[in-house]
């Protein structure tokens, strides 16, 4: 019994010590707070449904995405075609894969070389000087400027370089 | 590393199923070897020896058409479709051929005018100028 209350105290005393968990100290300075979690979490849902989003809308038409492909002027018709039809459905999964967590290492390593690409080859077509839509989310950015094409990919490209980062530190062990 | 790399080729992969699916049920409505069937391009050679057959439709935008265009070209691009469809539809006539141009033959808006022409205005023989506004200027000046 003794040992008993003295464990029960023990705990007692290591509960009311325990700070609050959205202070990011419970169990040490590595674990995050739930705050601080729920955060991340957030933004790769955010993320993940942007490219959702995206995917839906170049899958619905995918011989429209193959003419957005085909006015980088990187790749012949015949490859821009077939990338039309895959490269929305890598973007649907990539992105489900962020919002449920499955496969999520594999999906944000996806997520980012494709937007390194995407950034690479808009940059590349506008210094040869075509004038492209980017294509990045269907008819839906037929009117968003090349600047603000740019902005928004170089924003979500940071946005999953910093989730990147949050999920090789040690605490993201919980997986 | 190596569980990433699994993930990833499996995520790619995984990709290609419904990739596969979407091109095999759409097989017939897209052209695999060019962005413009064969059958729906000109030359400028061959649209000019239409003649008054030919309308000629200029897919560029506004101020490059006031610069210069094909003679008796007529205006219509995405930006104000439906304010100037209805002059192309007044030039036309049964029998005609529309030939629609933009600037190079990199640009991809004389396509999109020619579509919209055959699915919306459910007009025929429209055709898309290869080499477009560049190449009518390359022959004329020969």
């Amino acid at each position: 019994m003794g040992s008993v209350a003295g464990d029960d105290k023990e705990m007692t005393t290591a509960t009311s010590n325990s700070p609050p968990p959205w202070t990011g100290s419970a169990t040490g300075s590595a674990q995050p707070s739930s705050f601080r979690r729920f955060a991340w979490r957030i933004l790769a849902i955010v993320i993940g449904a942007l490219f959702v989003y995206a995917g839906v809308l170049k899958a619905w038409d995918p011989v429209r995405f193959a003419g957005d492909i085909e006015n980088y002027h990187v790749l012949p018709w015949a490859v821009n075609v077939r990338l039309a039809f895959f490269l929305p459905w890598l973007e649907i999964i990539c992105g489900l894969g962020l919002i449920f967590r499955r496969l999520y290492s594999g999906a944000l390593a996806l997520v980012i070389a494709l937007l390194i690409v995407f950034i690479g080859a808009s940059i590349a077509a506008k210094m040869r000087g075509i004038d492209i839509s980017c294509g990045c989310f269907g008819h839906v950015s037929d009117q968003l400027s090349f600047a603000w094409h740019l902005v928004l990919d170089f924003a979500i490209l940071a946005g999953a370089l910093a989730l990147w980062r949050w999920d090789r530190q040690p605490h993201r062990a919980d997986g | 590393m190596r569980a990433l790399l699994r993930q990833s080729l499996l995520i790619l992969g995984l990709a290609c199923l419904p990739a596969a699916g979407e091109a095999l049920y759409l097989r017939d409505k897209v052209s695999w070897q060019s962005p413009i069937p064969a059958s729906e391009m000109v030359t400028v050679a061959d649209a000019r020896g239409w003649g008054s057959n030919a309308i000629w439709v200029d897919a560029r935008h506004e101020e490059e058409f006031s610069n210069e265009h094909v003679p008796g070209a007529i205006l219509l691009n995405g930006d104000r479709w439906n304010d100037l469809l209805p002059q192309v539809l007044a030039a036309w006539s049964p029998g005609k051929r529309i030939v629609v141009y933009c600037s190079s033959v990199s640009c991809g808006s004389s396509r999109e005018v020619a579509s919209r022409l055959r699915k919306e205005a459910e007009l025929k023989n429209v055709f898309v100028l290869e080499g477009g506004w560049e190449a009518w200027r390359e022959t004329t000046k020969k």
